[in-house]
């Protein structure tokens, strides 16, 4: 089997590509073998891995030829409504109609972090640069949908879960956001401990991905480094300006404009 | 004999709630006038309204028909805050903050509707205490360390420590002692005799401490014979 390289980079063919595909067929009939009832999901795990990731792929080298700000600007429109969707499936407990909530958390978080870091820290030319732009907005949204789900989820279960003591404030005559300020507390904390774990951890337990993408093709492990930090701060800014919009947003659609708290057995 | 003051006068209630059978009335055009220094006991079976009664009357619950006023004015020119302020509802069960008992007998300044009001001083916790048998329980103890009938005393206390014109007690002596709930039961009967208006529903027998006792049954409510 031979190797090619370009600037730096081994170029993996269609064979290997293949070859390391014979991991999830182990994998799969492990999974078959054990009865464990994933072998459908990861089967169609694999496929969307392989559809979505050559979809981009293919994506980013049209956007990069084409090089307009208006492409930029619909992919990051499309990234941003698919993660909203996203978010809204892992909170199930969360009331309907917090559609805009999340779109708006994701938008100003994407908007306000991928420019801040390409203009300011990367000095990207044009400010549209879609190499630099659509990568980056990529990790921002993606790291920032973790930490939105995660505090959604968590609100509506924890003043769920509190219900009790939303009552007896409420029957002290506590506002809406007095009411739920433990809830939201819970909420935010709990949106961040991703992006405090991977601050932890980053470079002792794991080597971050950008990092490892930037060393595998070739650059000077230092420099790849300064990218990383970068990120990494990127992405706990992310999370927590994203999670504090979408749970602002979001809490008093469990009570009435009246400020009654709207428990199980009141909902619709 | 001087008529008695009318502190909270409720018209029609009137609210359905949906159930396996379909909807039903829980309260089916509900009157219900609370005079000043008296005290009502609502009884009734299991899952009749009581509760719905008194969380619609302390306007906690949304959906409800019918009209409310307090002291001749109507509930829809006050602030619902402000009302709940005056109509003080107790839940059943006791939810407690978690710290100590100082601080969540002190809860109810730290909110903004009473921004300006002057909080009880520690002698004035420490009497409200003492008046429930809990002279016992430091100020400082933590809450996770309390019974459930401590915490139910201490929720009770804190609600007369706001010193509201309606008292709407949802069960209050469910989780207590016979000791303690007629601790609790002698200082509700203060609180109507110095010149407010109690609701109390209640399974247990009647302690005579009461004025009236109404029976809530399919959305109707009717005086007991005493």
């Amino acid at each position: 089997m031979t190797t090619q390289l370009a600037g730096g980079v081994v170029l993996i063919g269609w064979p290997q590509l293949l070859l390391a595909s014979g991991f999830i067929f182990v994998t799969g009939a492990l999974a078959l073998w054990m009865q464990l009832g994933v072998t459908k999901d990861l089967a169609i795990g694999a496929v969307r891995t392989y559809v979505q990731l050559l979809l981009l792929g293919l994506v980013l080298g049209w956007a990069f030829s084409v090089n307009q700000w208006w492409v930029v600007v619909g992919i990051l429109a499309l990234m941003t409504v698919a993660a909203a969707r996203i978010i809204l499936k892992r909170a199930p407990d969360a009331p309907s109609g917090l559609f805009w909530a999340a779109v708006t958390s994701m938008a100003v978080t994407g908007i306000t972090v991928t420019f801040a870091v390409t203009g300011l820290v990367i000095g990207a030319d044009p400010w549209y640069s879609p190499r630099y732009v659509i990568p980056i907005a990529g990790m921002v949204l993606g790291n920032s949908m973790t930490g939105i789900a995660l505090s959604l989820e968590r609100v509506f279960s924890d003043l769920d879960a509190r219900a009790d003591e939303v009552l007896a404030m409420s029957a002290l005559g506590a506002t809406p956001w007095e009411a739920a300020h433990p809830s939201i507390r819970t909420a935010l904390r709990a949106g961040l401990i991703p992006a405090i774990n991977s601050m932890a951890a980053a470079g002792i337990v794991f080597i971050p991905g950008m990092m490892t993408g930037q060393i595998l093709a070739g650059a000077d492990p230092l420099e790849a480094t300064k990218y990383q930090i970068v990120v990494m701060l990127m992405v706990a800014a992310a999370e927590v300006i994203g999670a504090v919009i979408a749970v602002l947003m979001s809490y008093k659609r469990r009570f009435t404009a009246d400020g009654v708290f709207l428990e199980k057995g009141l909902r619709d | 004999m001087p008529e008695t003051p009318s502190i909270l006068d409720a018209r029609a209630l009137t609210i359905s709630r949906r159930v396996d059978v379909g909807l039903i009335r829980v309260l089916d055009g509900v009157d219900i006038t609370l005079e000043a220094g008296t005290l009502t006991d609502v009884v009734g079976p299991s899952g009749s309204g009581k509760s719905t009664l008194l969380l619609a009357l302390a306007q906690l619950l949304p959906g409800v028909e019918g009209t409310l006023a307090l002291g001749g004015r109507s509930a829809d020119t006050i602030d619902p805050r402000l009302w709940r302020m005056r109509v003080a509802y107790l839940p059943q069960r006791s939810a407690l903050q978690p710290g100590s008992v100082a601080s969540n007998l002190a809860l109810p300044w730290r909110l903004k509707v009473r921004t300006g009001a002057p909080a009880p001083d520690e002698s004035a916790l420490r009497a409200a205490l003492d008046r429930v048998r809990l002279a016992d329980v430091a100020l400082d103890r933590d809450v996770t360390r309390l019974s459930e009938g401590q915490a139910a005393r201490i929720t009770f206390v804190r609600t007369l420590l706001t010193a509201p014109r309606v008292l709407l007690l949802d069960e209050p002596d469910a989780a207590l002692d016979a000791e303690s709930s007629a601790e609790v039961g002698r200082a509700t009967r203060e609180f109507a005799d110095a010149g407010g208006a109690v609701v109390r529903v209640r399974h247990h027998v009647a302690d005579g401490l009461a004025d009236r006792r109404l029976r809530l049954e399919h959305g109707h409510l009717t005086e007991v014979a005493s």
